[in-house]
């Protein structure tokens, strides 16, 4: 009988082997194995993934009774990956794999804070809003036009990156809370057996499972959230003052007359501290005493700190994972519903900035709900609106219902016990409902002329959305261990199909509103894939794997892409010369080189010669009847598969018996025939631009992760690790060199400040360079005439840096002491920059005129004294270097360890999320993804208590 | 099932174009795309569009085109200058360069046309029609053919005018990444020249048309501007030619309105202006054609910061002083040439100063309120008061008169000086201004009626360089040059430059000189 030794149950599925040969058995459900012929003398060898492997020679007895021992150090080096496992000791690729014990802990909401800061380069940006997207980028991206998201594969389900309408991200729908491990894929080494979807890296989260023995886990978590900073604005009292000041010295279109007596904060009007809740509850054990299962339920409320904001999910996830005909048949059944909540608050923190300060919030003779709004007898002005107002008279809510699973056939074959035959099907769907109200009393609603009576009658709609994926994998996986050769391969097929569609109602109290429905072209992928992996002597690694992926974005000549993968590992330190050093324990260097490919663009079948027929806005009039127009679509017969090739080479490194360890690896990403949505010549197709293979872009950097228990006693256990990040990423090519602007911004309709540019990074800030007079103050309007030929105007616009990163970095520590835990974690960045569009379009004095109103402006125009924004908006000046040092989490914990005879223990924690930002930046907040800071949703900072409680 | 990878369009509102053609309907839907295309930006409302490099509504044809001939010239400025990163700025500042997105905007919109129309060609071609057995509506086809021809051929005199050049690509180019030879403003003459002649026989006869389509006058017209201009263009004088042409068109059955105002309200589509004066419109509805085309932007535009008139002018808030007039148009009416009771005249002027010092303050200088959205009996138009009715008069009888008045004293043959005074005095008259006799009508006199006449239609910087006062320093309006009260411009701004993102993407086209 085989048990683990914690609680002394039973371990089914513990494969035993003869060493040297391939004579093997597993253990049942009860532990039990046996095999027969074994001499004395012979030695089994008994392993389980997160176990230590035992090797047991066997002697007279017939019995041999093994108690295999957990180790926290090999449960961290199991990585699965695609359509397989491996340890991190055989890895050959650039693999990181995060588990539940190092999961980010705090107020985590979505999956993907889990491993914020905690892998080198992969970085998280999460939203400020409650269960909001995060974007993730690993090694900078690869693409300029089409996705750089990188592939999220739950339980061997791709899952799309299209969220349903109403839903907050695609990732929210999954409890932080049921995740067992997450593993990241870097190099194309390892991702490239998912062919068509790795250029930008893949996230594999796996879920818990269940085990043998009756498990039950209850987490309860509850924060208070607070406002961290706000945009600094004049107050009430100082505004009064200013607008005598700027009146006296001229400046037209105010006066005093339009003052207020009141002294409003409009900013803390908008936002309202709350509570935050989280709580779930699972149990684990073995059905019928035979069959692991698991279940589990969570329930998330996180209201978001913008008033009338809220996000609340409830999740139920069910496993079962019998073993059937003799444990030659494994079945893992994956089920997961989820369910959002959300009400949606507008972004209103633009009119909170801008609205006048010497106003009242509320107004007892206002038509207006009681709201001070701008009017004249009922009859809205040109001016702002009450941002309070304007959140609480709208109720956009909406519930996503999400259901997503998996059902695996795992089956041996009976007398080939090397060979698997896998056969994964998937299955994800998410239906919003959602509606959109605006109240009948609002300023802001659809305004209606009846016989010379106008009324406003809000805003009504309505809508449905549908995502769907279907997944079918087939594969079969052979491993087989000769003397001195180890050969795992697995060959395969893979079929996997999206289906979107959206239904709108429209504005229903409009009478000329369309509903339609918008049924999204499916999308449909294809892979045929095979990959080996080969170990000599235990010191050799070699691993080779192809993938042909066929996709239906691109015509029959043009949609199948290979996409071949090698690489291989030295474990230097099994070597003679190492093998006994009491300094290095472990050295393995690692080679790699891949192609993988990129399709996922917007648009579905630029190929085809299609017609679009226009909506009832977009008819021509002839005579007196309106006329659907027909217009033919840009088509792009060619376009075919971005590639992108990577090399990596990197050491893994141990020191002193692992106690120092890590790894230091150097890539080199180059893409190829870059899709992008670029300028095509006018007159021969159906748009100025479209989908095109137009360049070259490299992405090249260096990662280098190191960790150690400084102190390991029985009393006091201290753990650091560290990783940094270098990257770079660069466009080699543009097709006939052109300029591609991107990156709207505020202050001016159709205003962009960045482009991409043969030799820059992309999204390269394309300014005006600011010219200061001799006590360095920024002159309004000047400008250097960089091509110098006398005039200013847009072809002086310079590159002038880019909001992505040249280095980052995570640090965390853990220290234990007796029953004591503090965790934290900190995140640097440098070298990025921000463009301040919360200045650049608002920190000017004209902007104090309203049209028919006051306005207020940022306190950031007395370091300026800047008049008018259309001079000012492009300067060079807006451009602020962001870098950061934050510390995203802080937690201190007590566990009560058996705690009685039916609780195993019980762990009280409270901690803070979001605890300081250290930069330069004079924004609210320097990690804008993109960035472009023109207002965010402000990230809380929230203050945090909670228990889990073991049975 | 690899077969599972050919997915075809499922919705409601997208076709394989082979399906979507085997309908007989299609065609007159298509016909309605290459018509839409100088109205609208996309097709799914006025937020969309089917370019990009430029925001939706900016690119819209109407827009750009008055941004380009007016917005750049003495009669109007637009106030929010950092629209566009800006380019709005450059263009109403004369200061403009190859990176301007307003030009990328008109030229892909003009360059989009043609693509339209050589689509439908090749659709509507005699095979096409007899293979999807539809020949039984090719005369009506024939005329769809014509019409469509006549709008590529309108593009490229748009083009022809403001780039002097374009790429030049017809229904037997492939559909794709084909790259058109330039052709140069020669060769963009003859062909719109033989184009237009070759088509006439096919259009419907003048006036005669429904609304907003084209007939035989459009044609005329646009021949008729091409002479009178083109001793800019090529360096002959046509206005002989011009004669022809502008006779034709008075010939055709138009008349004028008799309010002169009626030519820019909600319903002149089928008020009396929209019946007789207006040749052709550039549609809008705010219910059915919604877009943010020069109608819109102008009305929207036209309401004052001080005054807050939006309700007046039949919209809803409108744009809180969006734009205003320069001095010296103001001057054209203020200085005596004519009575204050000009009925063209429609400046505010009360509590406002005629000079714009600041651009950015939108209570200085005079505004005018000559586009309505408001119908004869002062109703307003539709239920979206931020879009309007009033459909944009791209040509009009009033200009044919004062074309042929102007070709009469520039030499040509043709058209008698008594009968120019007489269409001159008849716009006049309408306007309850003052008559002339022939010793007024001189080309001093012509620039500056065609002024009080014409302004804000999309004409004006065509018609300063014919008369030599756009570059150069014989006429300096404020801002012209990016100066307070105006300086001397370069000859070479007479012509845009090429936009560098069309160039990038076209390496057959060069710029033009001086840029």
């Amino acid at each position: 009988t085989v048990t683990e030794a914690t609680g002394n149950s039973a371990l089914p599925g513990v494969g035993i082997i003869i060493k040297g040969t391939i004579k093997g058995a597993a253990t049942d459900f009860d532990g039990n194995y046996s095999i027969d012929n074994v001499k004395p003398g012979d030695v089994l060898v008994f392993s389980y993934i997160g176990f230590n492997t035992q090797e047991i020679t066997v002697g007279n007895n017939t019995t041999i009774n093994v108690v295999m021992v957990e180790s926290a150090e090999s449960l961290d080096e199991v990585v699965v990956i695609g359509y397989g496992t491996t340890t991190i000791k055989d890895a050959t690729g650039s693999v990181a794999a995060v588990t539940e014990k190092d999961f980010n802990k705090g107020n985590i909401v979505t999956p993907a804070s889990l491993i914020s800061g905690r892998v080198a380069g992969v970085n998280v940006t999460t939203d400020g809003s409650p269960g909001g997207g995060s974007a993730i980028r690993i090694r900078g991206g690869s693409s300029l036009g089409a996705s750089n998201d990188p592939l999220i594969v739950v339980d061997g389900l791709p899952i799309s990156n299209s969220t349903a309408g109403g839903s907050r991200s695609v990732l929210a729908s999954i409890n932080p809370n049921d995740i067992e491990s997450m593993s990241i894929l870097k190099d194309a080494s390892s991702t490239a057996i998912y062919g068509s979807r790795a250029s930008n890296g893949v996230i594999i989260i796996t879920t818990k499972k269940g085990k043998s023995g009756f498990n039950v886990d209850i987490n309860f978590k509850a924060g208070y959230q607070t406002l961290a900073d706000k945009i600094e604005v004049f107050s009430g009292d100082e505004y009064r003052t200013l607008i005598a000041d700027r009146v006296a010295a001229g400046q037209g279109g105010i006066s005093i007359e339009q003052l207020g007596n009141a002294n409003t904060d409009w900013q803390d009007a908008i936002y309202e501290e709350k509570f935050t809740f989280d709580q779930s509850v699972s149990v684990s054990g073995a059905l019928f005493n035979n069959v692991p299962a698991r279940v589990s339920w969570g329930n998330t409320k996180q209201p978001g700190l913008r008033k009338t904001s809220n996000f609340e999910r409830n999740s139920l996830t069910f496993n079962i994972n019998p073993s059937l005909l003799d444990e030659h048949l494994k079945i893992n059944f994956n089920a997961n519903i989820s369910s959002e909540n959300n009400r949606f608050a507008s972004g209103v923190e633009g009119a909170a900035i801008y609205f006048d300060p010497t106003q009242p919030i509320y107004d007892a003779t206002s038509p207006f709900g009681g709201f001070f709004e701008y009017h004249t007898n009922g009859i809205r002005d040109n001016a702002g609106r009450n941002p309070l107002a304007s959140l609480l008279q709208r109720e956009n809510t909406s519930i996503v219902d999400r259901l997503y699973g998996n059902l695996e056939f795992d089956y041996k074959l009976k007398f080939l016990p090397e060979l698997r035959a896998v056969l994964n099907l998937g299955y994800d769907r998410s239906y919003g409902v959602g509606s959109n109200i605006l109240s009948t009393e609002s300023i802001n609603g659809f305004r209606f002329e009846e016989d010379g009576v106008v009324s406003y009658i809000g805003e009504e709609s309505e809508y449905t959305s549908e995502r769907k994926n279907l997944l079918l994998d087939a594969y079969l996986a052979y491993n087989k261990e000769l003397e001195n050769l180890n050969i795992e391969a697995t060959a395969g097929y893979s079929y996997q199909k999206f289906t979107a569609e959206d239904f709108n109602t429209g504005n229903m109290r409009d009478p000329e509103a369309e509903r339609d429905t918008n049924t999204h072209p499916d999308v449909v992928l294809l892979g045929f894939f095979a990959r080996t992996n080969l170990s000599f002597m235990d010191k050799y690694l070699l691993t080779l794997s192809y993938r042909r992926d066929g996709t239906s974005r691109f015509n029959s000549d043009n949609r199948w892409g290979n996409f071949p993968a090698a690489a291989l590992a030295w474990k230097i330190n099994e070597e003679d010369f190492l093998k006994d050093s009491n300094i290095i324990s472990e050295l393995k260097l690692r080679l790699g080189w891949g192609i993988t490919g990129q399709q996922d663009i917007p648009a579905s079948y630029a190929f085809l010669g299609r017609h679009v027929t226009g909506d009832s806005f977009s008819q021509y009039i002839f005579g007196n009847s309106a006329v659907v127009v027909g217009i033919p679509q840009s088509k792009f017969e060619d376009i075919k598969w971005e590639e992108t090739t990577t090399y990596n080479a990197g050491f893994d490194y141990g020191f002193f018996n692992d106690k120092i360890k890590g790894s230091i690896e150097v890539y080199l990403k180059e893409s190829n025939d870059l899709l992008a949505n670029v300028a095509v010549a006018d007159g021969s197709n159906f748009s100025n631009a479209g989908w095109q293979n137009i360049g070259k872009f490299t992405s090249k950097g260096l990662e280098f992760a190191i960790g150690s228990d400084i102190v390991s006693t029985d009393d006091l256990n201290v753990n650091v690790s560290y990783n940094l990040n270098l990257n770079r990423t660069e466009i080699d090519e543009l097709a006939f060199g052109q300029d591609i602007e991107v990156g709207g911004i505020g202050g001016g309709t159709g205003s962009r400040i960045q482009v991409h540019r043969e030799g820059f990074a992309p999204y390269s800030y394309l300014v005006y360079k600011q010219l200061y007079d001799t006590a360095g103050a920024p002159i309004e309007g000047a400008y250097a005439d960089i091509n110098q030929d006398g005039i200013i105007n847009t072809s002086d616009r310079y590159i002038y840096k880019k909001p992505n990163a040249d280095i980052t970095m995570g640090f965390q520590s853990g220290i234990n002491y007796k029953d004591f835990d503090l965790v934290f974690n900190l995140r640097a960045s440098f070298g990025n920059y921000m463009y301040n569009n919360v200045n650049s379009s608002r920190a000017q004095y004209n902007l104090l005129q309203d049209v028919t109103a006051l306005g207020n402006i940022p306190t950031a125009v007395l370091e300026t004294n800047f008049v008018e924004t259309a001079n000012v908006l492009i300067s060079d000046y807006y451009l602020e270097n962001a870098s950061f040092l934050k510390m995203d989490n802080l937690n201190l914990g007590y566990t009560f360890n058996k705690f009685n005879s039916d609780i195993s223990s019980i762990r009280v924690w409270t901690g803070v999320q979001n605890v300081f930002t250290i930069t330069n930046y004079s924004g609210l907040d320097p990690e804008v993804f993109g960035g472009i800071d023109n207002t965010i949703y402000p990230r809380p900072r929230t203050f945090l208590m909670g228990a889990n409680i073991k049975f | 099932c690899t077969n599972e990878l050919d997915v075809t369009p499922k919705d409601d509102d997208e076709f394989l174009s082979e399906d979507f053609y085997a309908s007989t309907d299609s065609y007159r839907q298509a016909l309605a795309g290459i018509y839409g295309n100088l109205s609208l930006t996309g097709t799914t409302g006025p937020a969309s569009s089917n370019l990009q490099g430029i925001d939706a509504g900016t690119s819209q044809y109407g827009r750009t085109l008055w941004y380009l001939q007016d917005l750049a010239a003495d009669e109007v400025i637009w106030s929010y200058e950092n629209d566009e990163g800006g380019a709005v700025k450059a263009i109403q500042r004369n200061t403009w360069s190859s990176s301007n997105t307003i030009l990328l905007g008109f030229f892909s919109r003009a360059m989009f046309s043609v693509a339209l129309t050589n689509d439908f060609l090749r659709q509507s071609s005699e095979e096409n029609l007899a293979s999807r057995g539809h020949s039984a509506i090719s005369s009506e086809i024939k005329t769809y053919r014509a019409e469509a021809r006549l709008l590529r051929a309108l593009a490229y005199y748009h083009l022809m005018d403001l780039f002097g050049k374009a790429a030049f690509v017809t229904e037997n180019d492939p559909i794709g990444v084909y790259q058109g030879p330039e052709y140069n403003r020669e060769q963009l003459f003859t062909f719109i020249e033989s184009e237009l002649k070759a088509i006439e026989g096919d259009l419907v006869g003048a006036n005669q048309n429904e609304y907003a389509r084209a007939d035989k006058a459009v044609a005329w017209m646009i021949l008729a501007k091409m002479y009178l201009n083109a001793e800019v263009y090529i360096g002959q004088n046509k206005y002989t030619e011009c004669l022809t042409y502008c006779n034709k068109i008075i010939g055709g059955g138009f008349s004028l309105a008799s309010n002169y105002s009626y030519n820019f309200l909600a319903d002149n589509d089928y008020n009396e202006a929209g019946q007789n004066e207006i040749i052709f419109p550039l549609v809008v509805d705010s219910k059915v054609t919604q877009n943010w085309g020069p109608t819109t932007v102008i009305i929207n535009g036209e309401v004052g910061s001080l005054e807050g008139n939006a309700v007046a002018l039949g919209v809803d808030n409108g744009w809180g002083g969006a734009l205003r007039v320069r001095k010296q148009f103001a001057d054209k009416f203020l200085n005596g040439d004519v009575p204050l009771t000009d009925k063209r005249n429609t400046l505010t002027t009360e509590g406002r100063e005629v000079e714009i010092i600041d651009v950015g303050d939108r209570d200085s200088g005079y505004i005018i309120s000559k586009y309505k959205n408001i119908g004869v009996d002062g109703s307003r138009g539709g239920v979206h008061f931020e879009f309007v009715n009033t459909d944009f008069p791209l040509f009009r009888l009033a200009d044919v008169y004062l074309m042929y008045a102007e070709a009469v004293v520039r030499g040509g043959s043709g058209g008698t000086m008594g009968e120019a005074v007489v269409y001159v005095n008849a716009l006049r008259n309408r306007a309850n201004s003052t008559t002339i006799t022939s010793n007024d009508l001189t080309l001093n006199f012509l620039i500056d009626e065609r002024s009080r006449e014409l302004h804000w239609e999309g004409h004006r910087r065509q018609d300063l360089i014919r008369f030599g006062l756009f570059t150069g320093g014989n006429y300096n309006w404020a801002w012209k040059g990016g100066s307070p009260n105006g300086i001397a411009l370069s000859s070479h701004l007479d012509i845009y430059p090429m936009p560098a993102n069309n160039m990038a993407a076209n390496p057959n086209l060069t710029q033009n000189p001086g840029y």
